[in-house]
């Protein structure tokens, strides 16, 4: 496939973006064989070369995301934490941070209790019909218990007054509980954010066009409509739980030290006033953090970074 | 292939060892303590031995990879645990770790769960040992099941205070708390509103901070008592009993969430910094760790716990039995204590009942819960007179100061004195100033995001954040939360851990008692706020009974494993010695001690649960010596 892409490219007699796109090492999809379609791609295709050549001269490329994602997360995280007279997720680095994260651990969920059942939690109140959940054979085996399904009717202790509970609990967005998918997080962020970008694009929808395309206001209000359960193209995924790892991992690189890749020259830190490992004397500003936890007034420390912590600490400079 | 190993043989088998394992580790393996006996102790943990210099010094600042990452702690795919609010519901797991902290096996390895804790600690007076006869003698029979439907505190701890009072000394010098009294106007045995203390705390309090100051001279002016907040944080060098010798905190800031609460000095207390190191100088004691016990075996004709099987890493079942007479303590935290009884077969498991009366069974019973909800009642308010250094954030709630005054009896539960408030009984610890941080606190507000996270506004809203040139004041009263028949811990019939067995499942909802204390103890709080010139002052009850959360579990989720003077309704006897037998009438297993489970969650339940314990750990000390020296039930 990727042998006749090609050819189908030279034979148009675009060389030039050809190379360009071989020298970044990027496959450019060209995925319809109709010529009316193929102006259109080319012309995404060399824009997106441009922005990866940026980047390529910044930064140190990819692990994770597709070109897709790239350009698509690159805008939602700078939706999220704009850039204004200080710095914001895209001068922190925060796609970086993401895209580390979902190749590492957290994409794999790595430290996630992943078993089976995967019951969705919000099943609604007063269900007719109860929840039948069989149980394990080792429950069977240690309590003596039936290995019939086991009925879960919901509702009330008598002692409640309040609302009648649903048959599963009502977690809060981002609880441990919440997550009960079976996609562990890497696929969920890719099924989410092909879902985000249907909804934008939807010929139907409040938006009509790819979410980079949109004014700033247009972005931050979609955002907000996933946050608001509102887009139905994400099929059984709660929008509001990919909003929640959106808004979360958005922060935590902007905020989180530079090892892992997003709160670049510590901007977050910078502008938050946090002191990252500086602990009152770290550029030898002679600042005692016993005094300093029982002042009145602020003081505003210059922030070090765990790498350059352990430097200082290993006697290097 | 993994393989079957028989150990050697012991006198006394530790299965987890946290915080009350390492007290029982230290006071039998030292001969000294013994009568010069060498008693063989064997000491089991399922994570591994974390050491400050070469495990936290160097890498904790981190909390990416520690605050969130946790890489300290139990991991989730090995053991987790599910919850639910009522017994009609199906209990989901927890999956991830998440903030704000929820700590369901949170405790792996030497130290357990207390590697990550604020440090925070403090006493139970001796109504908290009272509770039951003295409700019913000063409101009524009839009051708890008005207060609290489906009440289960059924009867007094077998101990009180006085009893227990020297045990608490032996814990606080072996761990170096910090503090200076519990704010009893007389401190002696004649007060029996407050913790009066025959010894004060070996350490100085932590330097108070500038709010908590204002706390004080506010709560003064009220006619209350305020004292310093209790820290197993250590003030200054220390040494303890056992000649183990403790760094004082470096207040570097980095003591919360951010990294998972690890210490780099071993300045906060827990078993691995404290008494584990004494006992490994004693030259009796055997520490195994990144061993899972997955099961205790019992004789079915004398009861006694014969043999503790665990995994090793590489899958080999390891049996470890005792010499003739010996003993086994069940040190492990929170649900795996139970956990471990009702896969073993041990004591009688708890039958939840919709009707009340017709519950039966101890282990798993009577959990109770040391917080409220995320979104629980508030007072928060602003002192404009006070700025600071949040990122700056001490030794969990050190350099505070609290009061004693609005817990316990201390004040009138009736209808006249509580003024039309809805009846509780109990109340909270309240305190204020602690260090203005809280840890960096970027992970507590990332996991915390929500829709108004988004966007140019907010982002101005986070400018210098940690540099406050006012302070925000806020409080939850921990009201008591007491135990009911419709919150306990069972196996879970859906979910297994990674070896196949089955997982604890907790069925909690909090009670009318704990709603209503704290929406009457957020007013006097807010009485104290007003009194330290505060503004903007707001209250808040967002939860009731009946709503649906399952946040803010875990961590302070205690209980159900309970110390009792009737036999069909505890764990525990007054010797801390394991009297619940399957089925009813045959022999209990009473070679089997545990920490000490309180009967009930209790004031401010965050401090008083470890604290309390801990005087349990020092009394089961006494009858394990008693046991060895004549095996059979203590009376």
């Amino acid at each position: 496939m990727v042998e006749q892409t090609r050819r189908e490219f030279l034979k148009l007699g675009l060389a030039a973006a050809a190379s360009a796109a071989m020298a970044s090492g990027i496959e450019i999809p060209l995925l319809g064989n109709q010529n009316s379609s193929m102006q259109t791609q080319l012309n995404s295709a060399n824009t997106q070369i441009a922005n990866l050549k940026n980047r390529v001269s910044t930064v140190v490329g990819f692990l994770s995301l597709s070109v897709a994602e790239q350009s698509l997360l690159e805008k939602i995280v700078e939706t999220i934490i704009p850039t204004d007279a200080d710095p914001g997720a895209k001068e922190a680095g925060v796609i970086y941070f993401i895209d580390r994260a979902l190749a590492g651990d957290y994409g794999q969920s790595a430290n996630m209790f992943m078993d089976g059942p995967h019951i969705l939690p919000r099943i609604p109140a007063n269900a007719t019909t109860p929840l039948l959940v069989s149980p394990s054979l080792s429950w069977v085996n240690a309590t003596g218990g039936s290995t019939s399904p086991i009925a879960y009717p919901g509702g009330n202790l008598s002692t409640d007054t309040g609302p009648v509970q649903g048959i599963t609990a009502s977690p809060r967005v981002g609880s441990g509980i919440n997550y009960q998918y079976s996609l562990n997080l890497r696929e969920f962020w890719r099924v989410g954010l092909d879902a985000l970008q249907k909804y934008a694009k939807d010929p139907n929808g409040p938006y009509k066009g790819p979410f980079e395309s949109l004014s700033a206001t247009s972005q931050l209000t979609l955002l907000q409509d996933l946050w608001d359960n509102k887009p139905t193209s994400f099929n059984n995924i709660l929008p509001s739980d990919f909003a929640y790892e959106l808004t979360f991992m958005t922060w935590a690189g902007f905020l989180m030290d530079p090892i892992y890749g997003g709160n670049q020259n510590m901007v977050g830190w910078k502008y938050t006033g946090y002191n990252g490992v500086n602990f009152g004397n770290f550029y030898g500003e002679g600042q005692d953090q016993k005094a300093l936890m029982v002042a009145t007034a602020p003081t505003r420390l210059q922030p070090a970074s765990l790498a350059q912590y352990q430097q200082k600490a290993s006697g290097s400079s | 292939m993994p393989t079957t190993i028989t150990e050697p043989k012991a006198d006394v088998v530790l299965l987890g060892v946290g915080y009350m394992s390492g007290v029982i580790a230290a006071e039998l393996s030292i001969a000294s303590l013994n009568n010069s006996k060498n008693y063989k102790v064997v000491a089991i943990t399922k994570g591994p031995y974390w050491d400050y210099v070469n495990d936290f010094s160097m890498t904790k600042y981190d909390e990416w990879g520690v605050g969130l990452g946790r890489k300290y702690d139990s991991p989730l795919p090995l053991q987790s645990a599910t919850i639910r609010n009522t017994p009609y519901q199906f209990a989901l797991p927890v999956r991830r770790y998440t903030m704000p902290i929820q700590y369901h096996a949170l405790g792996h390895g030497v130290g357990g769960a207390a590697q990550h804790y604020g440090g925070t600690m403090g006493r139970q007076g001796p109504w908290g040992y009272t509770q039951y006869s003295s409700t019913v003698g000063r409101y009524g029979s009839g009051f708890l099941d008005t207060v609290n439907p489906h009440n289960d505190l059924l009867e007094d701890w077998p101990l009180n205070y006085s009893q227990y009072e020297p045990y608490y000394v032996e814990w606080e010098r072996a761990h170096g708390l910090c503090g200076d009294g519990n704010g009893s106007s007389t401190n002696s045995p004649s007060d029996t509103g407050y913790p009066w203390m025959s010894k004060n705390y070996p350490l100085p309090p932590h330097p108070l901070t500038p709010v908590a100051t204002a706390f004080r001279d506010a709560t003064e002016a009220l006619g209350y008592h305020p004292f310093p907040h209790v820290s197993a944080l250590a003030s200054q060098p220390y040494t303890n009993q056992y000649g183990v010798p403790v760094n004082p905190c470096v207040y570097d800031g980095y003591c919360g969430g951010p990294c998972d609460y690890a210490c780099e000095t071993g300045a906060k207390a827990n078993a691995a910094y404290r008494t584990i190191p004494a006992a490994i100088n004693s030259g009796n004691f055997t520490l195994v760790v990144n061993s899972f016990i997955f099961r205790l075996v019992t004789d079915p004709t004398t009861g006694l716990v014969t043999e503790a099987h665990y995994y090793d890493p590489q899958g080999n079942v390891h049996i470890q039995g005792i010499n003739a007479g010996g003993v086994f303590f069940n040190g492990m935290w929170g649900y795996n204590m139970i956990r471990i009884m009702l896969l073993s077969g041990i004591g009688a498991p708890y039958n939840w009942n919709s009707d009340p009366t017709m519950v039966s069974g101890a282990v798993g019973r009577g959990i109770t819960n040391g917080y409220l909800p995320y979104k629980g009642t508030n007072v928060s308010a602003k002192l404009n007179n006070i700025g600071g250094n949040a990122y700056a954030a001490g030794n969990g709630s050190g350099g505070s100061v609290d009061i004693y005054d609005l817990m316990d009896d201390n004040f009138d539960h009736s209808a006249t004195g509580l003024n039309g408030s809805p009846p509780f009984i109990g109340g909270a610890e309240i305190g204020a100033g602690g260090y203005p941080g809280g840890g960096p606190g970027n992970i507590t507000f990332a996991g915390s995001v929500s829709k108004g996270s988004m966007g140019g506004t907010f982002k101005t809203s986070q400018k210098d954040k940690y540099l406050q040139t006012t302070t925000m004041l806020s409080s939850t009263p921990l009201a008591h939360d007491l135990p009911t028949t419709d919150n306990y811990v069972d196996l879970d019939p859906h979910y297994t851990d990674i070896y196949g067995d089955p997982l604890c499942r907790l069925t909690y909802d909090w009670t009318p008692n704990t709603y209503n204390g704290a929406a009457y103890l957020v007013n006097k709080v807010k009485e104290i706020f007003t009194k330290m010139g505060a503004t903007s002052i707001q209250v808040t009850s967002q939860v009731g009974p009946g709503a649906a959360h399952n946040d803010w579990w875990g961590h302070h989720l205690r209980g159900g494993c309970r110390i009792g003077i009737t036999q069909s309704r505890s764990v525990w006897n007054k010797w801390n010695q394991c009297w619940s037998a399957k089925p009813p009438g045959t022999n209990p297993p009473v070679n089997l001690f545990g920490a000490g489970e309180i009967t009930n969650s209790y004031g401010d339940n965050v401090p008083s649960g470890t604290h309390v314990a801990g005087a349990q750990s020092y009394r089961a000390v006494d009858a394990i010596r008693s046991y060895l020296g004549s095996p059979g039930l203590l009376t």
